[in-house]
């Protein structure tokens, strides 16, 4: 068998990309039998005809969706994709990439899913920007593992404790894991850190960026942040109106 | 000449007034800055610029100011991504891919600050082209935009989706179409806007209003170029900056043809629909080496080759604001990022649109020029320091950054989990070679698109000869039949054949 060069390869993902769009246009199409087409009431109003209807441009975007990915499906197949669809070398399949971006999507995944809606901001970022730049900035497997196990250790413990949107606010056990983890992290940073100047930074960076993010949006732009309740930013709020703000008032 | 005139008394008003106002400076040197920065940070592009201050000025701040900060930002994110081309042969944007080609010989040559020196006069005078041609002919557009009705707003949207899908295709033009068709379909989702029935909700309440623009942008253009940057890339091995940056008048003057001739082009590129600083680089690049005494010196450290791009990817961005501000069709990527900003503030660009604001963007446009242009001259050894900053180090506050930015502008967690989703697709995107930009246009037009389809249809009671029976529907069909029939393969052969024979 013939070895696939870069083409072929990108042919053999374009296959499969093809068939993921087939389907989800076939979904997407059945879907779009709920919306009325003619004769029946739409949103409250009776007869109208097809051209009135709200389903006629999503029939005509999945439809031609459908005729472009079937034209996709045989430019890959002509152009040797498929024979190599089922094999890993013929995909491009990198195992260390593959860990990389499988790292990267899980510390991402807890951070958008679970740590920003129950956790203070500035410590998820903290330990976002620690764990990022610990775990890719030399590129090691290892360190990669370590960033992405503190991060969904902190992640788990948020999901599991306060799952239910009413709990989001309330109590800051929570926060203290993820300062528990982050300052875990920030330990093996300051221990391997071997005269590296961006080891060094990191703690710097990760304290920094966050705080200073933060009471801006909060207390310059008067924007909405993510959990207002946590552990450090319900302190820092709470002295801006009680302790600084009286005393510039006067 | 007496419109002319009338144009120019009115900008005139609008600079002076955007000059007399001690804010206005503070606005313009931070985001003129910042914009600066993202350029030359390989890694972030002038897209992300625009996108990321959308998320914290766009609806924060007054709408002057936050124009400032957008445009000022875009402005200096085109320049910027020429210092890591010249100095590092990597473009910091992809608008600034033809100046390596030029720029790093140079620098190897010991010409590397003569080059930056140059880059930076023509950016700004390609900025100042691009300007002037927003003043002048967005007025005659705007004439003729009146006339412009249901049928060819809804051809002309569909004519953006499919040029940008055309033209920003990496490998397949079929692949640019997908991603616009994606675009458009994302668009589909929540309550239809002539009828408000819901559609492909899923019973989820924070569907009903749609995608969020600046969740999907930041989805489309921040997390993927985080995952895909996030590794480990050595040191950066910049090349030795010798002489003065301070350019030559003379030098200037004798290249003055190729800087006029690619400030036209550059505006003539970004004033098509979806098409961005990219394509105006390389066409200017391609047109400059065509008509040139020494092609043989492009590609080895040609400043009219050097000129000819960046020239042309700052004049592009004039251009590019024709298209929104007259149709609301963005003409690139970052132009895109502003419509978003528009639509949160209110304001609908297209024949309606306040024309103190066109009035007021251009005179924003000259300010930013002549900031970036200072800084440019004066600051550039700031600039070529932070070159050294790993991508490592960076890209994860700029997550930090997105994250907060998404949040504040729709106010909910349900937008991060939106624009987390965006990423992810269009991340698989990138993977197999699908341009992202005709999706973000189609996202963008894909409400205007339906609308004014249904409403054609509705107004001439189903009969779809309302798309051909008017001239202007009738040329815009034309192209859309005939860009797409320009791809198909049977038609592509008969028509070299006949062109062949004619000649």
């Amino acid at each position: 068998m013939r070895q696939p060069d870069d083409l072929t390869t990108l042919r053999a993902r374009d296959f499969w990309g093809a068939l993921v769009l087939i389907m989800g246009s076939l979904f997407f199409l059945w879907r779009t039998t709920d919306i009325p087409l003619w004769g029946n009431s739409n949103a409250g109003i009776s007869g109208i005809s097809w051209y009135e209807s709200a389903a006629i441009v999503p029939l005509g975007v999945f439809g031609a969706m459908l005729g472009l990915a079937i034209c996709m499906l045989v430019i890959s197949i002509r152009d040797g994709g498929a024979q190599f669809a089922l094999s890993a070398i013929g995909l491009g399949w990198n195992a260390a990439e593959a860990w990389r971006i499988g790292t990267i999507a899980v510390i991402l995944l807890f951070y958008i899913g679970s740590l920003v809606p129950r956790v203070d901001f500035i410590l998820s970022s903290g330990l976002l920007i620690t764990a990022l730049i610990y775990g890719y900035h030399t590129g090691n497997p290892r360190r990669m593992a370590v960033a992405v196990l503190v991060v969904a250790l902190a992640g788990i413990y948020a999901l599991v404790a306060h799952f239910p949107r009413a709990e989001w606010n309330a109590p800051q056990d929570d926060d203290w894991v993820t300062l528990l983890m982050w300052v875990l992290l920030t330990t093996i940073v300051v221990v391997q850190k071997k005269g590296s100047a961006v080891m060094r930074a990191i703690p710097f960076i990760a304290v920094l960026v966050p705080l200073v993010l933060v009471t801006a949006m909060a207390f310059g732009f008067r924007q909405n942040i993510p959990n207002r309740g946590g552990l450090l930013f319900s302190q820092i709020e709470y002295h801006y109106y009680v302790t600084l703000r009286p005393m510039w008032r006067k | 000449m007496e419109f002319l005139f009338a144009q120019l008394a009115g900008f005139g008003l609008q600079f002076v007034d955007l000059v007399s106002d001690p804010i206005t400076y503070v606005y313009l040197i931070t985001s003129v800055f910042l914009g600066i920065l993202f350029g030359a940070l390989p890694g972030l592009t002038a897209t992300l610029a625009v996108t990321v201050l959308t998320g914290f000025f766009s609806n924060k701040i007054p709408l002057d100011y936050s124009l400032i900060a957008l445009l000022g930002a875009y402005v200096g994110a085109i320049y910027g991504g020429s210092y890591p081309s010249i100095l590092l042969n990597i473009p910091g944007t992809a608008a600034s891919a033809a100046t390596a080609m030029d720029g790093y010989p140079l620098a190897q040559k010991g010409r590397g600050a003569e080059a930056l020196g140059l880059t930076t006069t023509a950016s700004f005078i390609g900025t100042l082209i691009g300007t002037f041609a927003l003043l002048i002919f967005v007025w005659l557009l705007l004439l003729v935009s009146q006339s412009i009705a249901s049928p060819e707003k809804a051809l002309l949207a569909l004519f953006g989706i499919l040029l940008s899908g055309t033209l920003m295709s990496e490998d397949l033009v079929v692949k640019g179409w997908i991603a616009g068709m994606i675009g458009l379909a994302m668009a589909m989702v929540g309550l239809d806007p002539l009828l408000s029935e819901p559609r492909y909700t899923f019973g989820w309440s924070y569907l009903l209003s749609g995608f969020q623009v600046v969740p999907v942008l930041m989805g489309a253009f921040a997390v993927p170029q985080i995952i895909e940057s996030l590794r480990h890339s050595g040191t950066a091995q910049i090349a030795q900056l010798n002489g003065r940056i301070l350019p030559n008048l003379r030098q200037i003057r004798a290249h003055m043809p190729t800087i006029a001739r690619s400030g036209v082009i550059g505006t003539g590129v970004g004033a098509l629909p979806g098409v961005g600083e990219d394509v105006a680089g390389w066409v200017s690049y391609g047109v400059g080496k065509s008509v040139s005494d020494e092609p043989e010196k492009y590609g080895k450290g040609s400043l009219e080759g050097l000129l000819s791009s960046e020239t042309a990817n700052n004049a592009c961005i004039g251009g590019a604001l024709i298209p929104l501000l007259v149709l609301g069709i963005p003409g690139s990527p970052p132009a895109a990022a502003l419509m978003g900003a528009f639509r949160i503030n209110n304001i609908i660009p297209g024949p309606t649109i306040d024309p103190e604001i066109i009035l007021r963007v251009s005179a924003i446009m000259v300010l930013a020029s002549f900031t970036m242009f200072i800084m440019g001259l004066f600051t550039a050894r700031i600039f070529i320091r932070i070159l050294k900053l790993p991508q490592t180090v960076f890209l994860p506050v700029v997550m930090v950054l997105t994250t907060i930015g998404s949040f504040s502008v729709g106010g909910g967690i349900n937008d991060l989990y939106l624009m987390l989703g965006v990423g992810a697709v269009a991340y698989a995107m990138n993977l197999l070679k699908y341009p992202i930009a005709p999706l973000v246009i189609g996202v963008i037009l894909g409400s205007l698109f339906d609308e004014t389809f249904r409403r054609s249809l509705f107004l001439a009671d189903g009969n779809p000869s309302v798309f051909f029976s008017r001239p202007g529907a009738a040329v815009l069909l034309v192209l859309n039949v005939a860009l797409i029939m320009s791809q198909v393969g049977f038609v592509k052969r008969g028509a070299k054949r006949i062109w062949s024979n004619v000649t």
